[in-house]
């Protein structure tokens, strides 16, 4: 329960806090859930279910309240934990860090992540999952260079997401007692009714990923959007939705899952192809990041399908990695843009002579995100492209494609703006704050990159019960 | 110390000289730069010749393991056998040579440490790549290698001309390399799928003692995948176009990683995975054909090439041609050999360029040299030395591991032997109209140039001396019998005791007679070649212009065949053609568009409904009264009231 109540409060402190301590405040503060989250790793077993909160008495409508982890939820939170610190101070010296309501609004969707990867009952998980859609909207809206249209585009279109979502949970209650996690799972369908509520879920699941051909509201929100709150987007906001598609859709309805693993697979790796084939002649480097995220998230999400515990254990490592780069990237772009003024690539060149620290951490953020070896990427794509390849040959080998591709627009993008000479130019190199979050994610992605362990052994039992139960209920 | 710690000093120094130079290099001097990161290399050399002077067994390693997964695991652990100690000892020992070389070389350089970060950093992956006891570290030294040939392709990405040029050149090799790693991950799926592991010793055992069929479907595509990926870094057809642009790079760089080790690793890999080769008749015979198509192809392509680099890189790619064809024939010992020799000359070569480029100013073009042999009387003396090796001169290192690969080919068939020495008799041509251009006739540069030109320093020329008496003595490793007696063959033997699989491929050996033949038939081409381009190229009044304007023949092999434009038009231009459709016609016609159109819907549905909160009552309870009868409406239906 302490997971929702303080970040809760750190919002409603980061009101009263004075205005030049704000961005301190928040810093601090937010290292609180790190704490929290890790003493709860310290005590974890692998393969154990952990209830945090459970409400006893009856509430109606077979609603229930209870917040539970499993290995799997435990690797969210500790993501979700961890991004924000890096997020602030990617942010530390930008203009909004010296915002109440941005740092509020910050933490009270910490509080909605936090709900999410916790919730034990289907509308829990619901609300949790459409209460985090405000703060984003609002840090989109108020904090960044807003176009309103692309941003109600945004928003409607991934409220029209979840509502089918909603009507898919409710109709799956009428096949169990009350809308607790391990009623649902227990509830049998048919296979047509298991498609059509895997359906609903995917749909919304599917938008906020985002999967070709759902992804056209991202690359407009992100380059219109504030750096924290792409990072808050990419780096946690989509991975809700793989998540749930782990814990919730599969295990929820299995009986769908053969006929709806060939859809998402298809579209995941048509959005490989797709996305890296747009990516390499894209001139705003928001959006070149964009597609790259649609690229590597499209393998994400095929992994997911195949829902064998090698293929979660591998998806759960590439969505961390994923994470790690998206905050990289994001901060990459936030610096490129901030001091040259403008998007557009072609109009850069000649910087890492100028700033070689910048140039370096660059250059490292690149080559994770080609997912070269001793890189987080390196084996995590390494193992789904295998499972796809398991799959079905052909669409293991159209995936791996984006080897190439993902090489191809990550090194013109870092090319054309760092190599080259440019007279009477301009460009800082990093600060400290910036640094600190390179140093931070490169650490990271080398640690997981040569011990990926550390992940697999985490998560590896909660994946084999999850795979369990689906193999016994479809 | 133990053979597991020594393994460990072995991998290690490389990557702690790379990180203390990387990290302090900004604030210490070139010459403790150059020291620490000769040393990094130079110790790991003495460590893996004390462990090569009384080895026996394989040494193997269980480092830890990466990733446990349901069906498979993934380990960090290492192997120490004759082939990987061989490869070892030659990264490290040309590569400490390379390194006090680019301590003259890169002198005053602003990226003085980087470059010696990256060298380090080098010598690291590729000892991972050899030294690796699975198709997984494999990959990660193969991937590595990748990684640090990108940054020294691109290493003056900031030069206020070629920049732009150098960056793209790297970019070419990444991607250009990634393709053939796409070979390498589909023989990794493969194999795992096939024996749940990648260890070399269990597939290899598995391959050897299971019954498999010659020519299966899995072991056709396993072997071809594998051939991908060696095309790829060992610059075969149809992947070899990024070499040649790789010489952007500082010469020190093509030295080491373009022609003697990284660019081998493709044979490396052959060679490690011989017993699947073995049962893939048909891919021996792919391979066969590509190397001798690339021979042949990359020797046309360098006769008319002016840059001294260019014609050092494609002579490297039509060398790389010659070992793919051993290992087509099978002779996998042989093309080892070659690897060998190959390190000794072409690394002398190109390190003699260096030290001629570095005289002229940074000049390439050998039009707009000449006569340089009065100017830089070492560099020209072990200049000759290496293209004497090079064009198979008798006795020096490249005659006899060209006679084993030329003696292999015999055995084959008379076609491929043929076009064999007419790769050969090409060699010796461009090889020798480079070096007379060179180092004969007067000089073509302008005067300025000509008043510094210099022989360089000590640092510069004393590894090019000992890289000179390796080309020159490299042959004795591996003597034909009528020359050694029972002491004959020695490095087969080495190899075949304790690698995997090749004590049971035993290299086709002609009768002496024959071989002596073949040895004598070569040599009088070699001379009399080297007679004509004396002849031709050596006079001091030779008309140059002859070498810049290209006419029939000569203009394909000076355009590289167009072989760039070719790919350009065939895979750059439509995926950009492609990318740019699927933007206008998919992305933003038809998706963009009909999102909008939803959401704008819903918003302006959404602005309908509002005008109904009118605020007038009466309005209000017409809605209430519908609410009720529908309400009422449903209940009657829902409970069936009229079966009551």
């Amino acid at each position: 329960m302490e997971l929702l109540i303080i970040p809760f409060a750190l919002g409603l402190i980061s009101f009263l806090v004075p205005k030049n301590n704000i961005r301190f405040f928040g810093l601090v503060g937010s290292i609180i859930p790190v704490i929290l989250t890790c003493i709860h790793l310290m005590d974890y077993m692998p393969g154990t279910w952990i209830e945090l909160y459970r409400c006893d008495s009856e509430i109606p409508f077979g609603l229930t309240f209870t917040l539970h982890y499993d290995g799997i939820s435990l690797l969210m939170l500790l993501l979700t934990a961890f991004s924000f610190p890096l997020i602030f101070l990617s942010n530390y010296n930008r203009e909004s860090s010296q915002s109440n309501v941005f740092h509020a609004l910050a933490f009270f969707m910490q509080t909605g992540l936090f709900g999410v990867f916790l919730a034990g009952d289907g509308v829990l998980f619901y609300i949790f999952w459409e209460f985090t859609l405000i703060p984003i909207f609002l840090i989109l809206y108020w904090f960044g260079n807003g176009n309103y249209t692309i941003l109600v585009k945004f928003f409607i279109y991934t409220m029209l997401g979840s509502l089918a979502m909603l009507l898919s949970l409710i109709w799956l209650k009428q096949h169990a007692h009350s809308f607790s996690y391990g009623d649902l799972i227990a509830a049998n369908l048919t296979e047509k009714e298991g498609f059509w509520i895997m359906s609903g879920f995917m749909l919304a699941f599917a938008i906020k990923i985002p999967l070709f051909p759902f992804h056209t509201w991202q690359p407009n929100t992100y380059s219109t959007a504030p750096m924290a709150g792409t990072m808050l987007l990419s780096a946690l906001m989509l991975k809700m939705a793989l998540f749930g598609m782990i814990k919730w859709m599969i295990p929820l309805a299995p009986e769908g899952l053969e006929c709806m693993q060939w859809i998402v697979i298809i579209l995941g790796v048509l959005g490989i192809i797709y996305g890296g084939v747009i990516a390499i002649k894209q001139t705003d480097i928001k959006k070149i990041f964009a597609y790259a995220s649609i690229s590597h998230l499209g393998l994400i999400a095929a992994g997911i399908m195949l829902f064998s515990q090698n293929a979660l254990t591998a998806s759960m490592i590439q969505l961390i990695n994923h994470s790690i780069l998206s905050i990289g990237l994001f901060l990459v772009a936030e610096i490129l843009i901030s001091r040259t003024g403008t998007q557009d690539i072609t109009q850069m060149g000649g910087i890492a002579e100028k700033a070689p620290k910048f140039a370096f951490w660059f250059m490292i953020i690149s080559f994770a995100s080609v997912s070269i070896p001793f890189s987080a990427g390196f084996i995590g794509e390494f193992l789904l492209l295998r499972e796809i390849y398991e799959f079905k040959l052909s669409l293991g080998i159209l995936a791996a494609s984006t080897l190439v591709f993902g090489a191809v627009y990550m090194f013109r993008a870092y090319q054309i703006t760092m190599s080259g000479h440019k007279e009477n130019t301009q460009f800082t190199d990093l600060t400290w704050n910036e640094w600190l979050v390179f140093c931070v994610l490169g650490i990271l992605a080398l640690v997981f990159g040569l011990a990926p362990y550390l992940i697999g052994d985490l998560i590896k039992e909660s994946a084999q019960q999850l795979t369990l139960i689906v193999q016994n209920n479809s | 110390m133990t053979n597991e710690q020594l393994l460990y000093l072995i991998l290690l120094l490389p990557l702690a000289g790379a990180a203390i130079n990387g990290i302090f290099g900004k604030n210490l001097s070139e010459k403790l730069i150059g020291t620490i990161g000769t040393l990094m290399v130079a110790i790991p050399f003495l460590t893996a010749a004390s462990i090569f002077a009384s080895f026996d067994n394989p040494i193997h390693v269980h480092a830890f393991t990466m990733l446990e997964m349901d069906t498979f695991r993934l380990d960090a652990g290492f192997k120490i056998d004759s082939l990987s100690l061989w490869m070892t000892m030659i990264i490290t020992g040309i590569g400490s040579l390379i390194h006090i070389f680019s301590i003259g070389y890169m002198h005053d350089d602003k990226g003085f440490y980087k470059f010696f970060t990256y060298l380090n950093l080098f010598v690291f992956s590729m000892l991972i790549l050899v030294l690796g006891d699975n198709y997984m570290m494999l990959f990660f030294g193969w991937e590595g290698v990748g990684v640090c040939s990108f940054l020294l392709i691109g290493f003056h990405y900031a030069d206020k001309i070629k920049g732009m040029e150098n960056s793209l050149a790297a970019r070419k090799a990444f991607i250009m390399n990634r393709i053939g790693d796409l070979g390498l991950l589909v023989a990794c799926f493969l194999l795992l799928g096939k024996f749940g592991t990648l260890n070399y010793d269990q597939i290899g055992i598995a391959t050897i003692l299971g019954e498999f069929q010659k020519d299966s479907v899995f072991m056709i595509s396993v072997t071809l995948s594998l051939f991908l990926a060696a095309t790829g870094k060992s610059a075969q057809i149809p992947l070899f176009t990024w070499l040649p642009d790789a010489m952007a790079g500082p010469t020190p760089v093509s030295a080491l990683i373009h022609a003697a080790t990284m660019v081998t690793a493709g044979i490396y890999l052959t060679i490690r995975s011989n017993f699947l080769f073995e049962l893939a008749p048909f891919t021996q015979h792919i391979i066969l054909f590509i190397g001798l198509a690339t021979a042949l192809v990359a020797a046309f392509i360098a006769m008319k090439q002016n840059d001294i680099k260019k014609v050092l890189a494609y002579s490297t790619v039509s060398q790389l041609g010659f070992m793919f064809v051993a290992l087509g024939l099978g002779a996998y010992t042989v093309a080892l050999f070659h690897v060998t020799t190959h390190a000794f000359f072409k690394a002398l070569l190109f390190l003699g360029s260096g030290s001629v480029i570095h005289a002229n100013h940074h000049e390439q073009d050998i039009t707009k040299m000449g006569g340089l042999k009065k100017y830089m009387p070492t560099t020209h003396l072990v200049f000759l030395i290496g293209t004497l090796a090079i064009s198979g001169f008798p006795f020096l290192s490249g005659f006899f591991s060209k006679d084993e690969i030329f003696a292999a080919a015999f055995g084959h068939g008379y076609l491929v032997f043929g076009l064999m020495v007419l790769a050969a008799a090409m060699t010796t041509t461009y090889m020798f109209r480079m070096y007379f251009l060179v180092f004969h006739g007067t000089f073509r540069g302008d005067s300025h140039t000509e008043k510094h030109l210099h022989e360089s320093g000590s640092l510069m020329t004393l590894p090019l001396i000992v890289l000179a008496i390796l080309s020159v003595i490299g042959g004795a490793l591996n003597l034909p019998s009528f020359l050694a007696g029972d002491h004959a063959h020695w490095m087969n033997h080495f190899l075949e005791e304790t690698t995997l699989g090749l004590a049971l491929v035993h290299p086709h050996h002609l009768e002496d007679g024959t071989a002596i033949g073949i040895m004598i038939g070569t040599t009088l081409i070699t001379l009399s070649l080297i007679f004509w381009a004396y002849s031709v190229y050596a006079k001091t009044n030779y008309p140059i212009s002859k070498e810049q304007q290209f006419k029939g023949w000569a203009e394909w092999s000076s355009n590289k065949l167009y072989l760039d434009e070719l790919y350009n038009a065939l895979f750059v231009k439509p995926t950009e053609f492609i990318s740019a459709r699927l933007l206008m016609i998919v992305e933003k016609n038809l998706l963009y568009d009909s999102i909008l159109k939803l959401t704008s819907g819903i918003q302006i549905g959404g602005n309908q409904v509002r005008k109904i909160q009118t605020g007038m009552l009466s309005n209000y309870l017409y809605f209430m009264i519908l609410g009720v009868i529908l309400f009422v409406g449903y209940s009657l239906y829902y409970f069936k009231f009229w079966n009551y």
